[in-house]
């Protein structure tokens, strides 16, 4: 009864629970916005129970002064990936980058060292400069352009941790501003382009010269990366803010079911509850830990197959190949939801590892998150003055291109193409009777 | 070739730019504000061809940020009392963002640095930044000024090398004021000026209240032997035509009058005629007259009772008694530098050239004299030096007047004080000065209590070191030429760091003012009150009065006790 009361305090004091609550008043029927917060106490209460029988919880410990005096002679490096939001339809500029911050702070010199690890400014077409292979497309949609943008931040994200292990940095830590292993079945969708021979051959050095091109798709170059990541000698490390599945509860409950602890009905039934409402690891684990507690990690199946990939497809087998991945969190603050901490080895040094990822945070108190990653975040992101220049240069390129032509379905094509977003006075609707 | 190929590189032009002003990233430590910076740019002509010139500008502000320290990291150390250098924080990715007043341009490709032309197309944004050499930015400042008398005061306020010269032309006849709070540096920026009027036998004429000039009279053969430096102290004389300020002076340091005494003292004032001479001498003949009328129990004088000529009597002998005090203050004064030779001002209405001379440094000592009788004879005076210019004889020439403390001759319309006698004629001088060669600066603590149309009509200002924002807005509310990023600087400038702008220099420079220490005056002394006392003791007199209070006291004690 007091672990019930105790937990439904604690929803009433937690803000992302009622930003839960509000999202599904908007979009759920009456009857799940009355049973939301009901059905997410028991959830909690039944995860607290299992989470305490399997011993998960680790209280970590920080003193400021202390932790920093001990911890100032570690090298740490934090890794994020930037691309620019410009947002043109056909054949969009491109510009990525993945840069490192590298910190010791007890070093004479050198102290720290801001690194633009990869970089990559072109075409996705350019025949001079590309970085996928030339595809025929019979449509250019946003959602594949979005997709190439992504798999290539993703890979490059993994390159630049690739370059560190291949350059024989002696980190102490290494730590990727998202998951460490991203989820690859959207890029199994047909059509998608392969990386070109010399970006793969720039990245991954060790991927064998002489293979077939399938070896430059997105999830096979990522996956030799990954397990290349695996044996690194440092701890590597991806950090994740807010969850928004529940890898971390639906595991636990599976291998509860596993072991016989909880019946097959049971586990079914919970797991369809966790879908219905929506409940993520963030919200039941915010509710469960107090600020300076962790989890310790469990090992998670990240790869699974969705709708895109047909059973017994060659992209089900590549995808069960994908190392597991150890999922853990940690409450950072009181203020914020647990933030994810991935790897993809079993730490070494559970307790240590945490509680620096714990102090770093520290130095975030509101945000609450390792303070080097929002440092490289600022750095990588290309920011929007950059984004909007190379926009406007594309478009007056693409407008003189037009006029050269004189042309006026040229020239209409060209406007369109620019203002596609945008309700442009261009595209207005003319008053009168129409021509 | 360009100069500004030899210059060193020290930034690159940011954004958007536009011909007044732009912004710039600065290499870490290469200037500082105030500091003069040039950029490389094309211009089209007025022939239709495209130019090379070099933009000329001023660092206004700089800002300095960290966009990689997250503010909240900021209260972790605080409360944790950790060291930034312990934790992971970068502490290298200082950024620094100028801005740029544009000065304006000169053209490329001459031998020597031109006048400036203004700027009438932007600057390149990417354009290198360059820092001129010291020896450029002087060439500049000089070609620039383009002055026949130009006048040194110091250096840039941020390179020592660079000395600034004001136009002297400009200084004498298009009036000047000087603001700043005490020490900041306004009496040092004075008598630089003064020490280069003498040497180029400008004559002027200085309204000293405190004595801060009296080094000049002490150091005058030794420093000035070819020019006369006079110390003059007040003359209370007054003429016939002067009434109105005599009737001012009753009225506002004697009694509060009503309406009939206030009818009787004027016409007192009708009926004793004065010839001229001592005031002081008029108001005791003026009292003794109205204790005659009263006592006779005049009827010359419609409905003024006898009562009220008493009262007018009275208020006469306490305007006396107040001249006197005043005269005995200033004497005493005096006497303490009983080495300097004072003379009596002469009648400025029939004896001008002894105060106006060519070469010569008129000082008015007028310490111990409250306001209103000070601004009384400051009127006067100013107002017969200012007829013999404007008469076509000139029986005097041209002069220039420093009027110390300005905001009690001149004070503003809000301080409700607008018939102190020396509002009107300074306003006089100074709206004409120009045409008559009767420059004049003035100099205040307190700008915000200054009177606004005198202050608006310098031409150029001088701003020391103000904090007071009431007297911060008034700066640059008077000052066409001096800018909000300037009103910025002033409370953080140190002793003797101002800011200069106006016509003597065209456009605002931050200054360091060439300390003439030679001239202070060594009677002031270093105002250490401690020391001083330390070092007390006891004149013989009050030791004297100290032991005669004793037996005083011992006789009353033994007085005070009570029989057996």
């Amino acid at each position: 009864m007091t672990l019930k009361i105790d937990i439904k305090d604690k929803i009433k004091q937690n803000s992302s629970m009622f930003v839960n609550f509000i999202k599904n008043a908007i979009t759920a029927s009456p009857k799940v916005q009355n049973n939301f917060l009901e059905v997410t106490t028991k959830v909690a209460e039944t995860a607290l129970k299992i989470i305490k029988d399997a011993d998960l919880i680790v209280d970590l410990n920080y003193k400021g002064k202390e932790f920093w005096s001990i911890n100032r002679c570690k090298t740490s490096c934090f890794i994020d990936g930037g691309v620019d939001r410009t947002s043109i339809i056909s054949s969009a500029p491109l510009s990525i980058r993945a840069g490192s911050y590298i910190v010791k702070p007890d070093a004479t010199s050198k102290r720290e060292f801001f690194e633009e690890s990869m970089v990559f400014l072109g075409d996705l077409y350019d025949p001079k400069n590309e970085l996928y292979d030339f595809v025929d497309d019979d449509f250019e949609e946003d959602q594949m352009l979005n997709k190439k943008k992504d798999g290539a931040r993703i890979i490059f994200e993994a390159a630049t941790i690739v370059k560190h292990i291949l350059l024989n940095k002696k980190f102490d830590y290494c730590f990727l501003h998202g998951p460490l292993e991203a989820t690859v079945m959207p890029f199994t969708v047909a059509g998608f382009p392969t990386f070109t021979k010399f970006a793969v051959e720039n990245m991954f050095p060790f991927i064998n010269k002489n293979s077939n091109i399938e070896s430059r798709h997105f999830i096979n170059a990522y996956l030799e990366a990954l397990n290349y990541i695996k044996k690194s000698k440092f701890p590597i490390y991806g950090i994740v803010e807010t969850s928004n599945s529940a890898p971390y509860i639906k595991n636990l409950l599976f291998n509860y079911k596993i072991k016989g602890t909880i019946s097959d009905k049971d586990y079914n039934s919970v797991i369809k509850t966790i879908k219905k409402y929506k409940i993520t690891d963030s919200h039941i684990l915010e509710i469960i830990l107090s600020s300076g507690q962790a989890l310790k990690p469990l090992e998670v199946k990240k790869q699974l197959a969705g709708f895109t990939v047909t059973s017994g497809s060659a992209w089900e087998e590549k995808m069960d190949s994908f190392p597991k991945v150890f999922i853990g969190y940690i409450k950072t603050s009181d203020n914020q939801a647990p933030v994810r901490i991935e790897s993809l080895n079993y730490p070494k040094y559970l307790i240590k590892d945490y509680e620096y990822i714990l102090g770093t945070s520290r130095l975030l108190p509101n945000y609450g998150f390792p303070v080097g990653l929002n440092v490289v975040d600022k750095f990588a992101k290309i920011p929007n003055w950059m984004s909007k220049t190379s926009r406007k240069y594309y478009a007056t390129h693409l407008l003189r291109q037009a006029i050269k032509n004189k042309d006026q379905n040229t020239v209409s094509l060209a406007v369109k193409i620019l203002s596609k977003k945008s309700r442009s006075w261009k595209n207005r609707p003319i008053g009168g009777i129409s021509k | 070739m360009s100069k500004f190929n030899n210059w060193k590189a020290i930034g690159t032009v940011l954004g958007e730019t536009d011909i007044n002003e732009y912004h710039f990233s600065l290499k870490n430590y290469k200037a500082k504000k105030g500091d003069i910076v040039t950029t490389a740019s094309r211009l089209p002509s007025t022939d239709g061809t495209v130019i090379p010139v070099t933009v000329w500008g001023k660092i206004s502000s700089i800002e300095r940020f960290n966009a990689f320290f997250p503010a909240e990291a900021a209260q972790e150390l605080t409360n944790e009392d950790i060291d930034i250098r312990d934790t992971i924080l970068p502490t290298t990715k200082d950024e620094l963002r100028c801005k740029v007043i544009i000065l304006g341009y000169t053209e490329d490709g001459k031998e020597k640095i031109s006048k400036l032309l203004p700027l009438n197309y932007p600057v390149m944004p990417a354009a290198i930044v360059k820092y001129p050499s010291s020896k450029d930015v002087e060439e500049l400042f000089i070609s620039d000024l383009d002055s026949s008398h130009p006048i040194s005061i110091g250096n840039l306020l941020a390179r020592k090398d660079v000395e600034i010269k004001i136009d002297g032309d400009n200084l004498i006849s298009r009036h000047i004021s000087v603001w700043g709070m005490s020490g900041s540096g306004k009496t040092v920026f004075v008598r630089r000026i003064l020490t280069e009027l003498l040497n180029l036998k400008y004559p002027s004429f200085v309204l000293d209240i405190h004595g801060d000039y009296l080094g000049f009279v002490q150091k005058q053969k030794k420093y000035f032997p070819d020019n006369k430096v006079k110390l003059f102290y007040p003359n209370l004389s007054v003429r016939a035509e002067d009434k109105e300020i005599v009737y001012t002076l009753i009225d506002k340091l004697g009694n509060t009058l009503t309406d009939p005494q206030k009818d009787f003292l004027n016409s007192l004032l009708e009926k004793i005629k004065y010839e001229g001479g001592s005031l002081l001498q008029y108001i005791k003949l003026l009292n003794l007259k109205a204790r005659e009328f009263a006592s006779s129990g005049s009827t010359s004088f419609k409905n003024v009772k006898p009562a009220s000529m008493f009262v007018v009597a009275r208020s006469l002998r306490i305007v006396s008694k107040k001249l006197e005090n005043m005269e005995q203050t200033n004497a005493r004064h005096r006497r303490k530098m009983s080495h300097l030779k004072f003379e009596e001002l002469p009648d400025s209405a029939t004896e001008p050239e002894k105060i106006i001379s060519k070469g010569q440094m008129s000082i008015l000592y007028l310490r111990g004299y409250e306001n209103l009788p000070a601004s009384a004879i400051v009127s006067i005076v100013l107002e017969n030096l200012f007829r013999h210019r404007q008469e076509a004889s000139e029986e005097i020439a041209p002069f220039f007047t420093v009027i110390e403390e300005a905001h009690n001759f001149i004070p503003s319309r809000s301080e409700n004080k607008d018939d102190i006698p020396s509002v009107d004629t300074i306003r006089k001088v100074i709206s004409e000065g120009r045409k008559f060669g009767t420059g004049v600066m003035i100099i205040s603590q307190r700008p915000s209590r200054v009177d606004e149309t005198i202050a608006s009509q310098c031409n150029s200002q001088v701003v020391f070191r103000i904090v007071n924002q009431r007297d911060q807005r008034a700066t640059t509310r008077d000052s066409e030429t001096l800018s909000n990023d300037d009103a910025k600087q002033l409370p953080n400038l140190a002793n003797g760091q101002g800011i200069i702008s106006g016509q003597i220099v065209n456009y605002s420079l931050p200054v360091q003012i060439k300390f003439d220490e030679k001239l202070i005056n060594d009677d002031i002394g270093n105002e250490n009150f401690i020391d001083t006392v330390e070092n007390w003791d006891d004149k013989e007199s009050v030791k004297l009065r100290k032991k005669f209070a004793k037996d005083f006291a011992d006789i009353n004690e033994i007085d005070s006790r009570r029989a057996n």
